[in-house]
């Protein structure tokens, strides 16, 4: 009895230190799968499901438990708390929209679990000091500082705002105007807009009016295309579009080839900038998936690598925490390395790329050390 | 807004007066004109929702899903039979019209007599069945109908542009709405239905099918709501909750124009178009929509019977 | 008697319910939002089923409590969140009674469109105005009342509970008293009403009045417990829509109807949401994870939540139009 029993024990000893090398690493995912947010949220579920995949071939099992917000910082909240509490994650990535990253991480210090925010734009998610906050993706106010200059060489006088009446939109204006009043441009128009409606005309009608040099613009997919066809129809041509995220950087964008032609927008990431891997994800997410990934695809997954990779070396969400703060990757993101600079805490210095639709297809125009295309300017039809 | 030069060399004053003129051509008629078109669209809408009011006496805030099915039936046959949405809609309008005496029969039917909160909730009901279905169907991908003609415009002299699909629709809805009224003014059917809608009961008693009547008439409304769905498809987007964003508006067209009264509502469309287009150009894009309600309840309050009262003149 | 204690069981329940969970911030979370629909559905109630008047738009009540809270809070760090409270029912009332003198002496259908206008109106005013955030919503870092922890749940719990009680109480109060009576009489017959005396506008603006005072109050609590709001969370028509469904499938006019309803479908929401229905269905082995009733199942159940709202909502209006606790009156 004894002798077996001792031998039940040598083999779970020995079998120990085996099973603890294949335990999964359990890391909590919330994302917006449904809600306004739902298209976006798709291309975040499938760049984490192509992280998983590519996790698993390096030898990491990743239990990621995925949690829907549809948009409701309520809703993130309930997921964060159920995340940490019952399914006794080591790490939290998401949530996506700025408003539930805000909610979810004024609790990440509460419950001592680290939180690696992807995508979410607003400034203030790693303004406030938490510790256990992180950020993959550059802020708002990097949208128009990059996308201005993109075109500072040409000397541009004048701008004017057209934009949708959402926190994305009205935070990245915010950014947008103080960095236009540092470049010296002239505000000439402040369009802003609901989304959903069908007419566009009267709004674009007084920016054509006054004849602005750039138009900056913030919308998500549908109304970015509708803008721009009513822009076509009634003439108005600046000599730059300038796109912030979301609706201006999408392949379905691209393909509206009438109207998109010339168009210049800011984006985390595209396929042709020179990362490691970058191309490789873009062609493999495409095969996979049937279409082209969004910036946030890529976000996402080199979100979960990170913290796939970081919480397979740590024992607790603590030492997690102390291994993203000190550790550095480089990978579809390029570098990344999360440190405190100018007010922000855990943030990683993501430079963004600036792209312009060039025969149908995204070119990554600005900063030269990543783009291999030049910016056509000024835009014509 | 615009105000001529202070100095201005005498040579070319007149030429200054010229461009004067034409700024506030531009910036009065063109928003104008993209306003009355739009409007057109709107007026189909607010239509389908009058008859129904009329005849049946329910607010169908399914309305706006209904739209949404023909947005959806446009661009299937737009991508899957590659044809042109205008030309569809001679598919669109019979398949709507038996969906819509379908649903009538199998629900409205059942709370026809029931107190007016529970029609509004059981249509309610119903569009949230509508709009996820679809969401669970679709996605929330929105998607987007480009045809040729899309972006293409009319340039006039004096620098105006009008835009070809929404100049398209516009005249479509006229037709529309012409046989409409042929039809509501010269056929048994139409007058049947002009009759249920000014007395239930009488009409009952002079023999005419109410029942029946009520599934036509919620049919004509699906088939009209469909339609100005699909018109709007090649200027818009399609997305399951694409029909909410006009339901009020509807609403507010009905209202307007008097709920019940197919021409009434016909101008009520026009009128909201010229409102939103005139207030984004006057003064803000994001207070147009504030515009619109306060004048919707600036008719209830001070004309509730609406510009032309109910149809057959009963308000 | 019986239904006292009754009453006073479930309320001792209700009180030491937390003390029995322990520390589980999920539970106590699901909990808060249950007792916050249940309040504000009762409070629906008081208008809406015993004077008959269906407002469409009452989530513009819960926006003003938290919008007037949250401003006060980001403006004034220092000042006590009841006195912002209290000064939250003040917005609410003075909504309350320009909405009341507009939507009043309308009938039918007018009245529930106009009740949506006015209450769009306050959302879009919210939207395009700077001091309230805009767009971008407020979003609060701290807060502190008597030393209670507010970063912990449990002080919500009771204060969405206390409200409970409080619109319970005065829901109840008002059944049996004068006022009720004619609240009742209203909803059967106005004109009759009219006609032996009673002052229509007096008496609806007086249950308007409790009833968007109640409302903003928990619209204070939802702000001071999530500190963020947006007009998507606190004033949007889906919110208002909501409150009235839960009532409605409750039993619309009884006293226990919005609680119960409340009690079934916040929980059901969250757990399509959180995807614990399906994955219990394939763990009770109902349904097989490979199938494609259960692939479908797993991706997609999720998504339905409000799907099942709507399917709900036409079933109970069609076959059970007293709801709920309509079955359980007949069934006596």
């Amino acid at each position: 009895m004894k002798k077996t029993f001792a031998l039940v024990v040598a083999a779970a000893l020995l079998a120990f230190p085996i099973l603890a090398y294949s335990a999964p690493v359990k890391i909590g995912f919330i994302n917006s799968i449904t809600g306004k947010e739902a298209q976006i949220g798709e291309n975040l579920t499938n760049g984490a499901t192509m992280a998983i995949e590519d996790l698993k071939a390096k030898g990491i099992q990743v239990e990621l438990v995925k949690e829907d917000d549809g948009g409701d910082p309520k809703n993130a909240l309930a997921a964060y708390e159920k995340l940490v509490t019952r399914d006794a994650v080591m790490g939290v990535v998401g949530p996506y929209t700025s408003g539930c990253a805000n909610v979810v991480a004024s609790r990440a210090d509460q419950y001592q679990v680290p939180l690696l925010v992807p995508a979410a734009a607003k400034e203030e998610i790693t303004m406030k000091g938490y510790k256990n906050v992180f950020r993959l993706n550059a802020p708002a106010n990097v949208y128009s500082k990059v996308l201005m200059d993109a075109v500072k060489a040409y000397k541009p006088k004048t701008i004017a705002f057209v934009y949708a009446a959402t926190d994305f939109g009205v935070s990245t204006v915010k950014t947008a105007q103080e960095n236009a009043l540092k470049m010296g441009l002239k505000e000439v128009a402040n369009e802003k807009y609901q989304q959903g409606q069908p007419d566009y005309r009267p709004s674009l009608l007084k920016v054509k009016a006054l004849n602005p040099d750039l138009v900056f613009l913030v919308s998500y997919d549908a109304d970015a295309i509708l803008l721009m066809r009513q822009a076509k129809e009634i003439g108005l041509a600046p000599k730059a579009f300038l796109g912030a995220g979301a609706g201006y950087t999408t392949a379905q964008f691209a393909q509206q080839t009438e109207i998109s032609n010339f168009v210049v927008s800011a984006t985390q990431w595209t396929d042709d900038v020179n990362w490691t891997g970058a191309a490789d994800f873009g062609s493999r997410y495409k095969t996979k998936f049937g279409k082209e990934p969004s910036y946030h695809a890529a976000c996402a997954y080199e979100a979960i690598r990170i913290m796939a990779e970081s919480a397979s070396k740590s024992k607790n969400p603590a030492s997690l925490r102390a291994a993203l703060k000190a550790g550095s990757w480089s990978g579809i993101m390029g570098s990344v390395k999360f440190a405190d600079y100018s007010g922000f805490t855990n943030q990683n210095n993501h430079p963004m790329l600036v792209q312009q639709i060039q025969n149908g297809k995204y070119e990554t125009v600005y900063p030269a050390p990543f783009s291999k295309k030049k910016l056509v300017y000024p835009f014509k039809r | 807004m615009m105000t001529p030069p202070a100095i201005v060399p005498e040579a070319l004053l007149p030429l200054e007066k010229f461009h004067y003129t034409r700024r506030i051509t531009m910036s009065f008629l063109q928003p104008l004109l993209s306003g009355i078109l739009t409007g057109g669209v709107y007026a189909l809408a607010g239509i389908g929702m009058s008859l129904v009011f009329g005849v049946m006496n329910i607010s169908n805030f399914a309305h706006g899903d209904l739209m949404m099915l023909g947005m959806y039936l446009a661009y299937f046959a737009f991508t899957l039979l590659h044809i042109d949405p205008y030309l569809s809609l001679v598919l669109i309008i019979p398949t709507a019209f038996l969906f819509g005496y379908v649903l009538e029969k199998l629900f409205i039917n059942r709370v026809i007599n029931h107190p007016h909160q529970n029609q509004i909730l059981l249509t309610i009901g119903l569009g949230l069945i509508m709009s996820n279905t679809a969401l669970l169907a679709f996605t929330s991908d929105p998607k987007i109908l480009t045809t040729s003609y899309s972006s293409s415009a009319f340039n006039l002299p004096g620098g105006i542009s009008i835009s070809v699909p929404l100049l398209l629709s516009f005249l479509i809805t006229c037709v529309i709405i012409a046989i409409l009224y042929i039809f509501l003014s010269k056929t048994t059917t139409g007058m049947a239905l002009r009759a249920t809608s000014q007395n239930r009961e009488a009409a009952q008693l002079m023999g005419i099918n109410v029942a029946k009547m009520s599934a036509i008439a919620f049919g004509l409304g699906t088939a009209l709501a469909a339609t100005a769905g699909a018109l709007i498809a090649p200027t818009y987007y399609i997305h399951p909750l694409a029909g909410h964003s006009f339901l009020l508006k509807a609403f507010t067209i009905c209202v307007l124009g008097g709920l019940g009264s197919v021409v009434g509502a016909g101008v009520g469309g026009i009128i909201i178009g010229v409102v939103e287009a005139m207030s984004s150009t006057y003064l803000s894009s994001d207070w147009k929509d504030v515009v619109v309600f306060v004048l919707f309840l600036a008719v209830l309050l001070f004309r509730p019977q609406g510009l032309f009262g109910k149809m057959g003149g009963q308000s | 008697m019986k239904q006292i204690t009754l009453v006073t069981i479930l309320a001792a329940a209700a009180i030491a319910l937390p003390l029995v969970i322990g520390e589980n911030p999920y539970i106590t979370g699901i909990l808060i939002s249950v007792l916050m629909m249940a309040a504000l559905s009762s409070a629906w109630n008081i208008l809406g089923g015993y004077a008959g008047q269906y407002s469409f738009g009452h989530a513009a009540y819960f926006g003003a409590g938290a919008y007037t809270t949250m401003i006060l809070l980001t403006n004034y760090s220092t000042l006590n969140p009841l006195i912002c409270i209290a000064v939250g029912i003040i917005v609410a009332s003075i909504i309350a009674l320009i909405t009341g003198s507009i939507v009043f002496r309308l009938r039918g259908h007018y009245f529930g469109l106009a009740s949506i206008a006015v209450a769009e109106i306050v959302r879009l005013s919210v939207l395009n105005f700077d001091f309230t955030g805009g767009a971008q919503g407020i979003l609060l870092s701290d807060v502190s009342l008597w030393g209670l922890d507010l970063n912990s749940k449990n002080p919500f719990y009771y204060g969405m509970l206390l409200v409970l009680v409080v619109t319970l109480g005065i829901t109840a109060y008002l059944r049996t008293s004068k006022t009720g009576y004619y609240l009742q009489a209203i909803r059967e017959d106005q004109d009759a009403a009219s006609s032996l005396g009673i002052n229509l506008s007096f008496y609806k603006n007086k249950s308007l009045l409790i009833s968007a005072a109640l409302t903003s109050v928990l619209g204070s609590l939802y702000g001071l417990y999530i500190r963020f709001i947006d007009t998507s969370a606190v004033l949007d028509l889906r919110l208002s829509i909501e409150i009235i469904l839960t009532a409605i499938i409750g039993g619309v006019g009884t006293l226990w109807g919005p609680v119960v309803g409340a009690f079934l479908l916040v929980p059901l929401a969250e757990m399509l949401r959180s995807n614990l229905l399906g994955d219990a269905l394939i763990k009770a082995g109902l349904v097989s994870e490979t199938s494609a009733l259960g692939i479908f199942l797993k991706e997609n159940l999720a998504h339905a939540h409000v799907l099942v709202y709507g399917i709900i909502t036409v079933l109970c209006i069609l076959y059970l139009p007293k709801g709920i606790l309509g079955l359980f009156r007949r069934a006596k």
